[in-house]
């Protein structure tokens, strides 16, 4: 293992944020793969599994040297100021590095940043970002592939999971770091697990598998895995949203991956000052929660669950 | 006329609710023009704020001279507005950056769908912006390339210091104005001062502004002025950014809105630990000083100015 700063920014009274990078393997040998963890600082999952896996690859390195047959590039984060504050985006502006890519290594400090980690992380064969959702939910682990010439549906069934979800280009998509490096020939992906500001460990263990589990059947690195899911083809049109009719306290009966069926209550609201029940969600099919809202507040007209709906396309 | 355009319940006792105010004329035909007045879509700009006040004011004492439909929303983000927050409160997210929207987004994208379908059939829309709280801009209307041939004769009814016609950019699709100009509604943006201030001469300004253009359309009866202020700039190329190359606190030399000369300073980039200035600002070109930075700690990167290159400029 080799450890690297990727590159440094400095600030009027902290100290300066470096941007560690951690490398295995044999230098430009193929394939390679380019790891990005979180760019929010509250992506505590994302942030354990990136190091995790740094931890995996350097003890595995260290009892056979020859264990990483590609090349492997390790980024666990290229925003730690806002991780040691608590603060999702840019301390200064608010803004989210990952809507900044390609970047501009002239322009505002978020597209430098930008910048500069598009080019250390833009020539690589695989590249996958650890990513937490943004809006208030916690998910399954799930891998995101993005509807583009270059995506490839086969690749992402190698990481074994459930489901894959295969999102149409959006106009803020096209300047994420995922779309950007499958412009640049990359086969990207996006993993999205867990819930902001947390750690859940079971889920985390799920992805630090799952992208082990890709390494292996891809050739990067020598290890034998378990099989893992085929994976399930998910669309917009395969996921059923579930609103709140009411607003109040939420308490969730039903958890992420839990296989529901039509008719299921799945969540009470109640009057926040009264505590008379408004409304009980129930499940209008059966499929599995593949996300939940996450606040126990929750406004009228909320997305307070996402199935999967049971179907014979997948 | 009071109207409520979106209502959505809040957890604890309370019901969030966009508003507009509606002024029109007796006797609406197909034919009635109908412009809306939009601003508040970033919740930490309130400059919008002071013009829709001027506007309902002289709509209020002038019924008379009323021949079109005139909506005012001045509030697009009404969490935002009254807690100093520029993004929808709660979910954190740009509003301007989840248009159009739809009824089965999470709820920021909802809102936004509810602003597209209420502004929708108007003839003529204005977004009103400030700057953030990081920058000062001279009064400005910002034109994507695509739209500019409909949109320039429109914004010069304005009588605004600048026009400014960029590139179309994937990512700007998202915004009010590209979801109106899509659906047919002529939509300008205007920018203008700073976040969380009011600067009443531009408000007076925008707000005659608005009032000339209304009276081209015939939407109100009004004489209208001659303008001859705007200066257009065409090309991306005549907007130089300067950005700083340091961290630190940046001090402005230069007053906004006056012409730099190449080579002048624009300002200082200081180090108040060490007292020692860690970077001189220097114009890169002879031209008008429209943006300049108010909020003085920088980063590397941090936009210092922009400066409208003086002999590139089409004047008119
Ligand atoms: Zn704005």
């Amino acid at each position: 293992m080799k450890e690297e700063l990727l590159f440094q920014i400095d600030s009027l009274s902290r100290g300066p944020m470096s941007v560690k990078a951690f490398r295995f393997g044999v230098p430009d040998a193929t394939p390679s793969c380019v790891i990005v963890g979180p760019m929010t600082g509250n992506a505590i999952d994302q942030l354990w599994i990136a190091s995790h896996l740094v931890r995996f690859l350097r003890q595995k390195e260290l009892e056979n040297a020859g264990f990483v047959k590609g090349e492997i590039l390790i980024v666990p984060t290229a925003n730690t100021y806002s991780f040691n504050m608590g603060k999702a985006f840019w301390p200064m502006d608010n803004t989210d590095i990952d809507v900044m890519f390609p970047g501009y290594d002239k322009g505002e400090t978020t597209q430098r940043i930008a910048a500069k980690l598009f080019e250390k992380t833009n020539n690589y064969d695989y590249a996958i970002l650890l990513e937490a959702r943004k809006d208030h939910v916690e998910c399954v682990p799930y891998v995101k592939i993005l509807n583009t010439e270059n995506s490839d549906v086969e690749d992402a069934r190698d990481f074994g999971l459930d489901f894959i979800y295969q999102k149409d280009v959006d106009p803020i998509d096209t300047v994420s770091i995922n779309y950007n490096w499958q412009v640049w020939n990359a086969k990207s992906f996006s993993i999205i697990s867990g819930k902001k500001g947390t750690l859940r460990k079971i889920e985390s263990g799920k992805v630090i598998d799952a992208i082990i589990r890709f390494l292996s059947l891809k050739g990067i690195i020598d290890y034998k895995v378990f099989q893992g899911a085929k994976g399930n083809i998910v669309t917009k049109e395969s996921i059923e949203i579930i609103k709140s009719a009411a607003a109040g306290l939420f308490d969730a009966l039903a958890q992420v991956g839990d296989h529901v069926a039509h008719g299921q209550p799945l969540a009470r609201i109640y009057n926040a000052l009264d505590g008379s029940l408004l409304q009980t969600i129930v499940s209008p099919s059966e499929g599995i929660i593949t996300c939940r809202y996450d606040y126990p507040l929750i406004f009228q007209n909320a997305i307070a669950y996402r199935i999967a709906k049971l179907s014979n396309d997948y | 006329m009071i109207e409520e355009v979106f209502n959505v319940k809040l957890p604890v006792n309370e019901t969030l609710t966009l508003k507009r105010n509606r002024f029109c004329p007796e006797d609406i035909t197909t034919s009635t023009k109908r412009i809306s007045i939009v601003t508040g879509i970033h919740g930490d700009e309130l400059e919008g704020q002071y013009v829709c006040y001027l506007l309902g004011k002289w709509l209020n004492e002038h019924p008379e001279h009323i021949k079109g439909i005139i909506d005012i929303y001045p509030s697009m983000n009404p969490m935002g507005i009254d807690s100093i927050t520029r993004g929808f409160p709660f979910y954190d997210v740009d509003i301007n950056r989840i248009f159009p929207g739809s009824t089965s987004e999470f709820l920021p994208g909802q809102l936004a769908n509810a602003i597209v379908e209420s502004v929708k059939g108007s003839d003529y829309a204005i977004d009103i912006h400030a700057s953030n709280i990081f920058l000062r801009e001279l009064p400005q209307v910002r034109i994507s390339k695509l739209f500019a041939d409909t949109l320039v004769p429109l914004a010069e009814k304005l009588g605004i210091d600048f026009i400014w016609v960029h590139d179309a950019v994937t990512v700007l699709e998202s915004t009010f104005s590209h979801a109106m100009n899509t659906l047919g509604t002529q939509t300008l943006v205007v920018e203008m001062g700073v976040g969380m201030r009011i600067t009443k001469s531009y408000g007076q300004g925008l707000s005659e502004g608005i009032l000339n253009l209304m009276a081209h359309a015939g939407i109100i009866e009004k004489k209208p002025m001659r303008v001859c202020k705007t200066a257009v700039s065409t090309l991306n190329s005549n907007v130089h950014f300067i950005n700083a190359s340091t961290s630190g606190i940046f001090v402005p030399t230069l007053e906004h809105n006056v012409i730099a000369m190449k080579g002048e300073q624009l300002g200082e980039i200081i180090d108040p630990l060490l007292g020692c200035v860690k970077e001189s600002i220097l114009s890169p070109c002879n031209g008008l000083l429209f943006t300049i930075r108010e909020y003085p700690v920088v980063y590397e990167g941090s936009l210092i100015a922009r400066i409208l290159e003086e002999n590139k400029a089409e004047k008119q």
